[in-house]
Formats: structure tokens, sequence, C-alpha cells
């Protein structure tokens, strides 16, 4: 099965996958955005409890998360067109970016509601309160307490979505979009080198991934100033500091599916 | 002048506020005893505004709230009047204690940033905790955080403090620098409503004392009367059970 | 191309063949995936020296790359690997004698490990260090304690992470189309192509996943139950 191993072909990928890198994360920003506007959208009934909407919006998320990215890829690619024929609206000759970035906006809004319901859910009902009682309106009170305390405890979840989708989007090879992955595959059946062209793609999503953490640890070390305590009256014995500890539980908890909601 | 009138608060079916009536006069503190589930917290929380009474009226200075047509724009004028102090303290986490001070005068009371800060300092220093301004809540022991919650509490100069057991939530050694600092700015004429179970503190410090059972006001009177002579049947089995230690301490 | 409604209902039988195929994967992989977690799991945590730093460049490469090239490194990585040890050693084992399946199998259950040891690491970190000293101040051995007391707590702490795993793997199944097995979605793939119908086989596919997916949750649920009988908070 293809030519002999030669690591100098690794590192001569490394130039041509590095060039569909922009592409690639062109579908992880496009998706993030579309995601976030999403998951708050889903995630704001079910937080007020809005009777009809909650519903939906449970079903929403236990769909998204119920079903592997890889068929709701196809099934939008060919289901979207059909299911907006109805409302009129042609979309059969947009382009093939145009859906993955929809999909993956989708499917990342549902797990991004369940992070931004839980990082709301966890602030400490006193803190609103308190905030009440030095005369703050709901508005005031939701911006300036709970909105930076909730994104405290978001980010870390946060981190690990993007990076998840950052991994999903090697499938948007399957519907022909030429990302990284796409590449090394062409690149692979050109040559006859695969296993080379698969080590250097291996090695430039492992960068990404940990440059994206990096920077994002970054941003949770300054949102979470107030919890860096001198450790002092921790009565339960940790092996790590806090907010590592809670970084570890939270990229455990985003592990992808469950539709438990 | 504060004037609870006819406040009624039940949840569901269970009735926890039964047409309350009490008056407190401007510079009084007032001790409000009972045992647990007597409705003492829920009347305290109905002042604030934090629990909506389904009935009666609430009067602190001159703003005159009628609870069954409260708007919101009511209820943030009526909190202005008051300022809670919280069992848990429930300070902002992710603000330092100077910026937990200056967070009311700045958003609330539009002051100037800078004096919010002048303010601020001035009010941590009282509670003695001028060397601690940068430090978060969670560098702090619960005593220093409760001295900070009454800083901040102070710095929106209210018609009234209101105090929701607040020292129940910390260790024993830590209750005494708090309660000092609640005795000192009771010195300075400040109105207080106090919720407790400190019984030698209500003796030295309240004017009036009220007790509550089973949401009503049993009894109410100057601390002499009610620890000494109490009248009601129900103040006497409190007291008995609590003043033992009151026995020790002379 | 127009809805065809009636034509989910005959994917959907077409499919109900391929649902073995996609169970095997995902159980395989989440055996062997579990024991290598907890192998690598026990290495972070007791930080034996060399293999804890191999298991932790494991963990992050793992982690950090997409199970798609897992599944790709190995179908074309590991035959290269055989054919050269057996040239060398004169064995008589062949790459083309690894079914396509075996390549999913080895490949994923090398994913589900490095998720699968975070779960149980934070699992096994979360237990009380009271509850690891109260086993030693019984006359506990070091084993003893951790079969009888840590890990059952630990066990019930990580259960709902697991059924994460489980579930992710379950989706990340649906990767095998690329070396050629016929799981759900590939069968999908199939009857979607044959028919002209892809919409109409896809829907079918995922609500076959779906279903499968609020399966292992209810299934989850009923075990959290059982075992968290102790973990019942309230004084009630």
């Amino acid at each position: 099965m293809g030519a002999p191993f030669d690591i100098t072909y690794v590192f001569g990928y490394l130039p041509k996958l590095l060039s569909t890198l922009g592409m690639t994360l062109l579908i992880v920003g496009g998706s993030l955005l579309v995601g976030i506007v999403v998951g708050f959208l889903i995630a704001l009934p079910r937080l007020y409890r809005i009777p009809m909407l909650n519903t939906l919006a449970r079903i929403y998320v236990s769909f998204f998360r119920g079903t592997p990215i890889l068929i709701q890829l196809f099934l939008f690619y060919y289901g979207l067109p059909e299911i907006l024929k109805l409302a009129h609206l042609d979309i059969s000759k947009a382009p093939v970016l145009v859906f993955v970035i929809i999909t993956y906006g989708l499917h990342t809004g549902a797990f991004m509601s369940e992070t931004i319901r839980a990082s709301v859910t966890a602030v400490d009902r006193g803190q609103v309160e308190a905030a009440y009682a030095v005369g703050m309106t709901s508005y005031q009170a939701f911006t300036r307490i709970m909105l930076p305390q909730a994104m405290a405890i978001a980010v870390p979840v946060f981190s690990n979505l993007v990076i998840a989708l950052l991994k999903d989007t090697s499938l948007a090879f399957s519907l022909g979009v030429m990302e990284m992955t796409g590449k090394a595959q062409t690149l692979g059946s050109l040559t006859q080198h695969f296993i080379e062209a698969y080590i250097s793609l291996a090695l430039i999503y492992l960068v990404v991934s940990m440059t994206l953490e990096k920077l994002l640890l970054i941003a949770e070390r300054r949102l979470l100033r107030h919890e860096e305590t001198d450790s002092t009256g921790h009565r339960r014995f940790r092996l790590e500091q806090k907010s590592s500890y809670r970084r570890m539980v939270a990229s455990v908890d985003a592990g992808k599916g469950g539709t438990e909601v | 002048m504060i004037q609870l009138t006819n406040i009624t608060k039940s949840f569901g079916r269970h009735q926890v506020l039964n047409k309350i009536d009490l008056t407190v006069q401007k510079g009084e503190v007032v001790v409000i005893l009972g045992p647990s589930g007597s409705g003492k917290t829920t009347l305290l929380r109905c002042v604030n505004y934090l629990e909506k009474p389904n009935d009666g009226e609430i009067l602190i200075g001159d703003y005159r709230l009628n609870c069954k047509h409260a708007s919101k724009k009511d209820i943030y004028q009526l909190r202005q009047k008051s300022a809670m102090v919280f069992q848990q303290y429930n300070l902002f986490k992710h603000k330092t204690a100077l910026e937990n001070v200056m967070e009311g005068l700045v958003v609330v009371k539009k002051l100037s940033k800078e004096e919010a800060k002048t303010r601020s300092i001035a009010l941590l220093e009282k509670v003695g905790l001028g060397s601690k301004l940068d430090a978060y809540p969670s560098q702090l022991s619960g005593g220093q955080q409760q001295r900070v919650g009454i800083a901040r509490a102070l710095a929106l100069e209210p018609e009234v403090i209101l105090f929701d057991e607040p020292t129940s939530a910390l260790d024993p050694e830590l209750v005494g620098e708090v309660l000092a600092v609640i005795r000192k700015i009771a010195k300075e004429g400040i109105t207080m409503i106090v919720v407790t179970h400190e019984m030698g503190f209500a003796r030295d410090v309240a004017n009036h004392v009220v007790f509550m059972d089973g949401g009503v006001i049993v009894e109410e009177g100057t601390p002499v009367e009610l620890f000494n002579n109490p009248q009601e049947e129900r103040t006497k089995q409190f007291l008995k059970r609590i003043t033992p230690e009151l026995n020790y301490s002379i | 191309m127009k809805l065809d409604p009636s034509f989910i209902w005959t994917a959907l039988i077409q499919l109900l063949s391929a649902i073995p195929t996609t169970l095997v994967i995902t159980a395989v992989s989440v055996t062997i995936g579990f024991i290598i977690g907890l192998i690598t799991a026990l290495l972070r945590i007791y930080k034996i020296p060399v293999l804890s730093q191999i298991a932790a460049g494991y963990v992050t490469f793992i982690r950090g790359t997409p199970m798609l090239t897992h599944l790709l490194l190995i179908y074309f990585g590991l035959p290269m690997l055989v054919d050269a040890l057996s040239a060398q050693f004169g064995w008589s084992i062949k790459s083309s004698s690894i079914p396509m399946i075996g390549f999913a199998f080895i490949s994923f259950s090398i994913t589900a490990g490095a998720y699968m040891a975070e779960v149980i690491r934070s699992g096994l970190l979360a237990v009380n260090r009271g509850q690891l000293e109260a086993a030693y101040s019984v006359g506990m051995t070091t084993p003893q304690a951790l079969r009888r007391i840590v890990f059952p707590q630990a066990l019930a702490v990580s259960l709902p992470n697991l059924s994460n795993s489980v579930i992710g793997m379950l989706h990340g199944s649906t990767l095998v189309f690329t070396v050629s097995v016929v799981d759900i979605n590939a069968k999908a793939q199939i009857v979607a192509s044959t028919n002209w119908k892809f919409f109409e086989a896809y829907l079918a596919a995922a609500v076959i996943f779906w279903g499968l997916t609020l399966l292992i949750e209810r299934i989850t649920a009923v075990i959290e139950k059982r075992i968290n009988l102790y973990n019942r908070g309230g004084v009630a």
C-alpha cells in the first residue's frame, strides 16, 4: 500500500497543508459565530422557562447532541435546500462552504447553549440578590455581576468546544471542501505517500489546538483573577491547582455526545 | 422612619408572614428574634424587596410603596432607601474589596470614580480593612468579608441597614470583630434592623426588640422589658432555651 | 429531487442491518479504551517516572488531533509497520490479513483510551483524600483501598462522563466509511446513492443514532440510580 516511508515528505507537506489552514480556521471562526448566536437564542427560553419555546429548545439540543456530526453534515447538505424550497427560497446554488458553516454552527450552538445555561445557573443566587440590595436594576445586575462571573465559569468549557470544533472540521472534506484533511488526502493519493501526509496533518492539528488552548487559558486566567486564593482553607485534597482541576473537569464534561438536557 | 403595615407573604399555601405591622424610628436599632422558620428573615428580605410581599405597605423615609401595585421602577426606588448585609456575605466574587464597596456608588448613585474611591477607602478603613483594599473575597476570612459587606452597605448612605444574621456563618472566633463593627456604627445613630441569635448583642445594642414566631410578632418592647419580663408564654419558652449561655457570661 | 416521506421508512428498515456493526465497533473501542484509560490514568496520578510523561504525551496528542487522523494513521501506518517487522524477523503475518474492521477497532480503542484516561483521572481526583486515609486507618493495603473504596466512588462520579464518552465513540464510529466498513452511516450512503434519495436516507440514519443515544442515556440513568444510592443527600 503506497510508497515506502520517507520522512522528508512529512516536512515537504507541511507548507502545502498550511496553505489550507486558512480554510479550516474560516470554518471554525464562522461556525463559532453562528454557534454563539444560536447558543444564546436556545439558552434564553430555557433559562427563563418560556413554555413551548423551552420544549423546542430541548428537542433542538437533544437532536444535535444525539446524532453524529457527519450525519448532520449530509442531512443539511441534502435537506436544507429541500426545506427552504417550501419557503420559496432557492439555495441549491449556494457554495458548499455555506452549508458546512451552517451545520457546524447549529451543532456547536447546541453545545454552546448548554454551556451558557450551566454557567449562568452556576452563579450563586446571592450575587444577584446583593446586586439588587445595592440598588441595581436587573439589567445592571445581569451585565455587571452575572455575566462576568458566568463567563469565567464558561471559558474552560468554551475552550474545549472550540477545540472539538476544530477537530470536527476534518469531516468537511466529505462534502468536498478543500480544507486541511481534504488537502492531505489529495496530496497522499497524488504521491502515494499517505502516511507522511497524515503525520504532517496530525502535527498541524496538534499545534493549532495547543495554541488555541493556550490562548483561551490566558483569557481564563484573566477572568478568574478573583479566584486565585492563597490556598488557605482548602479542605479538600487536590493534586492540582483549583483552576486547572476545574479545567480538567470541564474538558471532560464537554465530551461530545450526550443529549441529557 | 420605617413603617411596615400589614405585610403578608406566603410561599404557595404556606403563610410565612401574617399581617405584620412594625415601626422603626430614625436612629433606632431594632433586633428581631425568633426561632428558625418564624419568618424573621423573610420579613427583612421584604423590606429590601428581595421577597415580594403579597400585600401590605412599606414606608422608608419619605418613600411609600404599596406592595399590591409595585412597578419595577418603584421597587428600584425603594431598594435605594435601604441596604442589606447578608448571612453569606454575598460579596461580588469577581471584584476586590474596594470595588465591592465602589460598585453601588458608581453604578447606582452615579458618583464619579474618584469620589467613589475616596469614600470607599474611608469606609474600609473605618471597618478596619484599610490594608485589604485590593484583596478578592476569596482571599479574605469570613469576618473580613462580612466587614466589607457592612462597608458596602454603609457606602450607600441608606435610611436603614438590614442585617440578616450577619454572624451566623462565621467561625466563633471571628464573630467578635464583626459585632464590634456593628456596635460602632450603631452608636453613630444609623438606623438598623438586625436579625440575629446573639442575645448579648441584642441586649447591649438594641433600642427595641421584636420577638416573632409563626409569621406574627408575638411581643415587642425594650430589651429590658422583653428579656427580664416577657409577657407571652412563647417568648418565655424561647428565651429559656437560649439564655443559659448568658448566665455563664456574667 | 422531491421529498418522499415513505422512503424514510424504507431506508430505516434497510439500515437496521448495519446497526450491529456500529454497536460492535462502539463496544470494542469503549471496552479496550477503558482498560487503556485506567492504566494511563493511574500512571499519571502516581507520577511514575517516564511512563507518566509518555501517558501525558499520548493523551495530549490524541485529544489535540481529530479522530479521523488516528484512523487514517493506523490504516496506512500499521500495515507498513507489520510488513517491515515481518520481513525483519521472518514472521508469517502479512498486513493484508488484517480485516478492515480491525483497523477501526485498534484506532478507535486508542482514541477512546485517551479520552477515558481523563474521565477516570478526574473521577479519581474527585474522591476525597479522607476516604483513602480512612481505608488505611482500618488497615487496608493500597490496592485494597483503591479497589474497595476509591474506585467505586470514582466510578459513581465519572459515570455521566463515561456515558458521554460512549456516546462520543458511537458517533465517532461513523468515520469507518473511510476504511470501507459498512456501518449505519456507510449503509445510508449506499441506500441514498442507489435510490437517489439522500435526504431521506440520512434522516433515517439520524433517527437511529438519536434513538441509540437516548437509549445509552436511559441505561446510564438507571445505573446511576443504583450506584448512587449511598450518595443521596439530605436528611430525610
